[in-house]
C-alpha cells in the first residue's frame, strides 16, 4: 500500500509537471507580494494578457505578503536563466536584483519604484495626478478661495504631490492655503485626518471660509468629508479631491457630495507598458527611458463607473 | 485469517521500520532527483544549491531553536514576530545613530526577554504554550508596529557594511567566470545548527531535556528543575527568533513590522517534518535540517520548473502531509 501511494505521488508529479517543458519562447518571471490587492491584479493580468499575443511564457510568482521570499525567488529565476524578470515590489528591498544584474537578467518594474539595478520601471506620474486634481480645485473655485491640503511629506511618493499642488495654488493670486497637514498615518489616514478637519472646521466657523480641501491621497479626502458632513457644512460648496480613486472614494465620488474627484492609475496600462518595453528590449532595441509613465484619468461624478441609482 | 494477517504483517513492520527513519529522507532525495532531472542545468549548480542554503538560513536559525522548545513538547508561536519585532529594534537604534552592535545587543536581548516572559507564562504561571504564546505573538507584533509607527525602515539608515555582509560570502571557487561564494548567512545558520545540536545531543541539559519531553511528572519526580528548563528553551528559540529578525533586515536593508512574521508556521513545520525522522517520534535538530531544507528546496525548484504558486501551496501541504502521514502509518505497524 505504501508503494503504491509513492507510484501514485510520483505519477501527480509527472502529470503536474508534464506541461511545464521547456521551450525557446522568451520566459519572463513576474515576482510580486502583493497579487492580492487589485491593482496588481490589474497590472498582473494585462501583463500576462499582453504576454500571452507575443508568445512568450510568463511564470507568475506571488509570495503572498512575503517580501524575504520575493528575494529568494528573485535569485531562483536568475538561476532558472529566465529572459526578463519584472518586479512589483520596492527594489531596494530586493538585493538580489544585483544578482540578476550581474548575469544579464533585465529588470522591469511595474509600479515599483526606481533603482539602478531597474532596467525601466513603468508607473503613474504623482506629479501629473497631483497638477490634475490641484487644477481641478483651481477651475472649480473660478481662482479664487481658501484651501486646507492634506499631505506626507515622509513619503516621498506623496511629497511630490504636495509639492506640486502647492506651486498651483501659490501661482493663483486669489487662493490662500490656509493649512497644510500632515496626518498621523497609522490609523490609515481617515480617522486622524477627520479629527484635524473637524478643529479647522471649528476654527473657520463662517460659512464660506473654508472652499476647498485637496488631498494627496483618497483616505484623509475621506476623513475630511466625514468632519464637514459631521460638522452638518456640507451644503457650503466645499470641494475636496483626492488622489488614487479608491472603492471608498468612488462611493463618495458617486453619492453626489462634497468629494468631487480623484484620480485613477490604468494598472491594466502599467502592465502592457512593461510588456511593450521588454518587447523591444528582446528586439535589441536599446532602452534609455528609465521610467515610463502611464496616463491616468480624472474621476468625477461624471465618468465613475458608480451603480445604477 | 489471523494466519494470514501474521504473514503479511511481516515484510510491513521491516517497510515501516525502513520508511520510519528513512522514509521523509527518501522523500527528500526524490524530490532532488525530480528536480535535477527537469532543471538539469541548473539546479544542481553549485551556484544554486548554495543558494538554497541561504534561502533557508534565516528560516533554520529559527527552526533549529524551536526544535529546543519542541524536544519539551511545548511550542512558540511568537517567534515569527518576534523577528519582526527585533528588525524594528535594529532600524530604529541605527536610525537613532546607535552603533551597529549596541543594535544588535539590544534586539538579541529583547528576544531574550521576549523569552523569558513566554518561559513564565507556560512554566510558572502554567498556561497552555498555544494561548501564552499566541498572546505573546499579538504583543510582538503590536510593539513592533507602534514603535515603527507602522512604518517600513529602509535605505542608508543601514550601514553598507552590514547589508553587504549580509548578501556577501566567502569565496569557494570560480566556475565559468562567476565566482562561487559560501554565503555569510549558511555560515551563520550552521554555528546556531552546530550549537543547538552540542547543547541538545552532547549536554546535560540536553538529555533533561528529552527526559522532560518523554515524561514532565517523572523528570520532575526525578529532581530535575522542569519549570526552569522549560523557561530556558524559551529564552533559547526567543533568542534565536531575534537573530533571525537581525539577519533578515540586515540582508534586506529593511525593517518592516511584519518582515518575519512567516517564519512562524514554516519553522514548526520543518521540525515536525523533521520529527518525522526519529525512532521515536521526537525532535531532533538534524531532523529539523532536513526539515528546513525540504521546505527551501521545494520552494526553489518549484519556481524553476514553474511551477503556479498556488499549486505550489497546495504541493508543499500535500507533501508534508505525506510525510507525516508516512511515517506515522509506520510507526503503528511496528
Amino acid at each position: 500500500m505504501l508503494r503504491r501511494s509513492l507510484i501514485i505521488a510520483v505519477l501527480l508529479f509527472a502529470v503536474v509537471f508534464g506541461g511545464a517543458a521547456a521551450q525557446d519562447a522568451p520566459t519572463i518571471a513576474v515576482v510580486t507580494p502583493y497579487l492580492a490587492q487589485p491593482g496588481t491584479q490589474f497590472m498582473v493580468e494585462a501583463f500576462q494578457a499582453a504576454a500571452a499575443e507575443k508568445g512568450w511564457n510568463v511564470s507568475v510568482i506571488d509570495t503572498a505578503g512575503d517580501v524575504p521570499a520575493v528575494n529568494a525567488r528573485i535569485q531562483d529565476v536568475v538561476t532558472q536563466g529566465v529572459d526578463a524578470i519584472v518586479i512589483n515590489v520596492d527594489p531596494s528591498q530586493a538585493p538580489a536584483l544585483a544578482e540578476a544584474v550581474e548575469a544579464g537578467i533585465p529588470v522591469f518594474g511595474m509600479d515599483a519604484g526606481s533603482a539602478p539595478e531597474v532596467l525601466v520601471n513603468v508607473t503613474s506620474n504623482g506629479y501629473e495626478m497631483a497638477a490634475v486634481t490641484a487644477t481641478y480645485v483651481v477651475d472649480r473655485l473660478n481662482g479664487a478661495g481658501r484651501v486646507v491640503m492634506f499631505g506626507f511629506n515622509p513619503y516621498p511618493p506623496v511629497q511630490k504631490r504636495g509639492v506640486i499642488a502647492e506651486a498651483i495654488f501659490g501661482n493663483t493670486p486669489d487662493i490662500e492655503v490656509i493649512e497644510f497637514i500632515e496626518p498621523d498615518v497609522t490609523d490609515g489616514g481617515i480617522a486622524d485626518s477627520r479629527a484635524r478637519m473637524e478643529a479647522i472646521l471649528a476654527a473657520n466657523p463662517e460659512p464660506g471660509s473654508i472652499s476647498a480641501v485637496w488631498a494627496a491621497w483618497d483616505q484623509p479626502a475621506l476623513g475630511a468629508l466625514q468632519a464637514i458632513e459631521a460638522a452638518g457644512r456640507e451644503g457650503e460648496g466645499i470641494v475636496i479631491t483626492g488622489i488614487d480613486a479608491n472603492p471608498q472614494a468612488l462611493e463618495a465620488i458617486c453619492a453626489g457630495g462634497n468629494f468631487e474627484a480623484s484620480i485613477a492609475q490604468d494598472f491594466t496600462g502599467i502592465g502592457g507598458l512593461v510588456a511593450e518595453q521588454i518587447e523591444r528590449y528582446l528586439a535589441g532595441e536599446t532602452l534609455t527611458q528609465a521610467v515610463v509613465y502611464a496616463p491616468t484619468t480624472l474621476i468625477t461624478a461624471a465618468n465613475a463607473a458608480c451603480p445604477a441609482q | 485469517m489471523l494466519a494470514d494477517r501474521a504473514q503479511r504483517s511481516r515484510p510491513a513492520v521491516n517497510w515501516g521500520r525502513f520508511l520510519r527513519s528513512f522514509g521523509t529522507l527518501i522523500g527528500f532525495l526524490l524530490i532532488v532527483v525530480f528536480f535535477w532531472s527537469q532543471r538539469p542545468a541548473t539546479f544542481m549548480s553549485v551556484r544554486n544549491l548554495l543558494n538554497i542554503t541561504q534561502q533557508v538560513s534565516i528560516l533554520g536559525i529559527v527552526a533549529f531553536t524551536m526544535t529546543v522548545v519542541m524536544v519539551v513538547g511545548d511550542f512558540d508561536l511568537s517567534v515569527g514576530t518576534m523577528a519582526s519585532l527585533s528588525g524594528i529594534i535594529v532600524g530604529l537604534m541605527l536610525q537613532n545613530d546607535h552603533a551597529l552592535g549596541t543594535a544588535i545587543l539590544v534586539a538579541l536581548l529583547a528576544g531574550a526577554a521576549g523569552g523569558i516572559l513566554n518561559g513564565v507564562l507556560i512554566a510558572y504561571v502554567g498556561i497552555l504554550p498555544f494561548v501564552a504564546t499566541l498572546a505573546t505573538l499579538t504583543v510582538f507584533s503590536g510593539a513592533a508596529s507602534s514603535l515603527s509607527g507602522g512604518r517600513t525602515i529602509f535605505g542608508q539608515v543601514f550601514p553598507d557594511g552590514l547589508v553587504d555582509f549580509a548578501n556577501g560570502g566567502i569565496p569557494l571557487l570560480t566556475l565559468n567566470e562567476q565566482v562561487v561564494r559560501i554565503p555569510h548567512l549558511t555560515l551563520i545558520a550552521l554555528i546556531v545548527l552546530a550549537v543547538v545540536w552540542f547543547v541538545l545531543e552532547q549536554t546535560v541539559f540536553g538529555r533533561r531535556l528529552y527526559a522532560i519531553g518523554g515524561n514532565m511528572e517523572a523528570s520532575r519526580l526525578a529532581g530535575v528543575r522542569v519549570r526552569f528548563l522549560r523557561l530556558l528553551t524559551f529564552v533559547i528559540t526567543g533568542l534565536g527568533a531575534s537573530l533571525a529578525g537581525v539577519v533578515l533586515t540586515s540582508q534586506l536593508a529593511t525593517a518592516n513590522p511584519t518582515l518575519g512574521d512567516g517564519l512562524m508556521l514554516n519553522a514548526i513545520a520543518a521540525v515536525f517534518l523533521g520529527m518525522t525522522m526519529s525512532q521515536e517520534g521526537e525532535p531532533r535538530v538534524l531532523g529539523t535540517l532536513v526539515g528546513v531544507l525540504l521546505i527551501g528546496v521545494l520552494a526553489n525548484g518549484f519556481t524553476q520548473v514553474g511551477v503556479d504558486t498556488y499549486v505550489q501551496r497546495i504541493l508543499t501541504g500535500v507533501i508534508i502531509i505525506a510525510s507525516v502521514t508516512l511515517s506515522s502509518i509506520s510507526r503503528r505497524r511496528s
